[in-house]
């Protein structure tokens, strides 16, 4: 019995030791690779720069001859590394290395790999080595079954740039993913003025989705010269592509189209009055104020609440046509007022007044802060009675908040 | 003889302080490599470069603190500074340049746009003032 335990415990030690033996062996043999690599990375690097810096030469040339399969992977790395720091000649040199030692070519052909998550890496692959003519396998891409590599094809095409990349991901922006379709949105937004242009000329040729994307991209990139198409937008017959035109116009902010979002506010659809109340607001144009006041009254608690804030936005004009709402029947109305005096710290403002050593600034916080108890807006002033550090406006308010009517109007 | 110019170049990051040294180091300038912010100003004060190229976003001191330091100090009051970030905000720009940036490079840059600047700032601090 005592021979088998022996046994059985030589052998687990054994096993024990051999494991051990393995992982270390492994451990050291990890490193010493890693340390042959940072030698051979700090005898290549030179070499490769020289060569991203110069004005000709190929690379083989100035590693000195064709590279092993270890130093390969040194070499792809350093160029990767290298060309997403810089851009011009040098990351067109590099751009060239890549192709010329066959990296292009085997990221173009892991691009049509059985595995989902080698062409997802292909396809960022051949974004980052600027691979041009990789763009019609990029385009493929964009119609992976996988959405993980669709979107880095997509954001390839974005860093590639350029008229073929624009056409692909502009027929991208009808995926029927809408979440995909915002990404590639905001690829072809990072991609400047000229494929903004691409897409509102390509605007009646996409599908319902696509159209949706193609006015946030114009609303992320903001040009001024789109300002004359989004108000024809405004016209559009899908709700959605209106109110994404609103938006987009508040974006941009220009105050020529402040009369046709006016206009918006009236529209059938509230996802529209909403982001036309949120685009006035942007914009900041005190004529907004009359309209704004009158969307305050709107059944759709968005577009109050939009409405109010834009009011809010603009300035003390905004915020007195606030402050007069808190006498408003409307309770809808009265209710955002109050929300949004009470975000943009006018209550906190207008109730210190009640302290003032001045007989007329205390009389005018007095009045605020009755119409506002009347409005029903008690919950902030409730927070200043408690916690306010100067004992006297404590002492105001709590009068003010208290359920009989009370004529303290402050010190005198 | 012509004496050799001399160009701090401060990046935490190795492979953009790699590529810019091997740059500079190209067109003959003498470049002293800096990891941060704070090994920045301390090579900056013993070795007076004619010209500083800095990252912002460095460990220990950033690139406004490094641009102030030079500022007061007697020394490098007049060492030029250029700054080489990926930041692109304007109000970060316009910081810079308060607090005493010379120029202003976005990441990713391009190389003869850099040494374009770093000749025309050196060549700026060696011409005599206007009167």
């Amino acid at each position: 019995m005592s021979v088998i335990l022996i046994a059985t415990i030589v052998g687990l030690a054994a096993v024990f030791l051999g494991l051990t033996t393995v992982i270390v062996a492994g451990k050291a043999w990890r490193e010493a690779g890693e340390a042959r690599d940072r030698t051979r990375r700090q005898f290549l690097e030179p070499r490769i720069l020289a060569y991203a810096q110069a004005e000709d030469g190929s690379i083989r040339a100035a590693l000195g001859r064709t590279p092993s399969a270890r130093d390969r992977r040194i070499v792809e790395a350093v160029l990767l590394d290298h060309a997403q720091r810089v851009r011009g000649a040098a990351f067109e040199r590099m751009s060239r290395a890549l192709d010329e030692l066959g990296f292009v070519e085997r990221y173009r052909a892991a691009l049509r790999s059985a595995r989902s998550w080698r062409r997802a890496w292909a396809a960022e692959q051949l974004g980052l080595a600027g691979a041009r003519r990789a763009v019609p396998d990029l385009a493929a891409a964009l119609r992976d079954p996988m959405i993980d590599v669709r979107m880095r094809a997509a954001k390839s095409l974005g860093l590639l740039g350029g008229a073929g990349s624009v056409r692909e991901l502009i027929g991208a922006l009808d995926e029927p993913n809408r979440w995909s379709s915002i990404r590639v949105a905001d690829v072809l937004a990072g991609m400047g003025k000229g494929a903004v242009q691409e897409v509102i000329a390509a605007y009646p040729s996409l599908g319902a989705i696509g159209r949706l994307a193609a006015l946030d991209v114009v609303g992320r990139a903001r040009p001024l010269a789109a300002v004359p198409w989004l108000l024809e937008r405004l016209g559009d017959a899908a709700p959605d592509a209106r109110a994404r035109a609103a938006h987009a116009l508040g974006a941009i902010g220009d105050p020529r189209a402040v009369p046709a979002l006016e206009t918006a506010l009236r529209d059938s659809a509230w996802p529209v009055r909403a982001m036309a109340a949120k685009a006035l607001g942007r914009i900041g144009e005190p004529e907004a104020i009359p309209p704004l006041r009158r969307a305050l009254r709107d059944p759709e608690w968005w577009v109050r609440s939009n409405a109010a804030h834009a009011l809010g936005a603009l300035g003390e004009a905004g915020t007195t046509a606030l402050e007069e709402v808190l006498d408003s029947t409307d309770r809808y109305a009265r209710s955002q007022a109050v929300v949004v005096l009470e975000e943009r710290g006018v209550v906190d403002a207008r109730a210190g007044g009640l302290v003032s050593d001045h007989a007329a600034e205390r009389h005018v916080a007095a009045v605020f802060v009755r119409r506002l108890v009347a409005a029903g807006g008690t919950e902030r002033l409730a927070e200043l009675a408690a916690d306010a550090t100067d004992l006297a406006l404590r002492e105001q308010l709590r009068a003010h908040l208290a359920p009989a009517p009370t004529s303290v109007e402050g010190r005198s | 003889m012509a004496t050799t110019q001399r160009i701090l170049v401060a990046d935490d990051d190795p492979v953009s302080l790699r590529f810019v040294a091997t740059l500079l180091r190209r067109e003959g300038f003498e470049v002293l490599e800096a990891a941060d912010g704070q090994r920045a100003i301390e090579i900056a004060r013993e070795h007076r470069p004619d010209l500083l190229v800095a990252d912002l976003l460095m460990p220990y001191r950033d690139g406004y603190e490094v641009l102030r330091a030079v500022r007061e100090d007697d020394t490098l009051r007049g060492t030029p500074v250029i700054i080489v970030s990926m930041k692109d905000r304007e109000e970060e720009i316009v910081r810079g340049f308060t607090e005493g940036a010379d120029d202003w490079i976005v990441k990713p840059f391009q190389a003869k746009e850099l040494l374009a600047r770093v000749r025309r700032r050196l060549e700026r601090r060696k011409a005599p003032p206007c009167r």
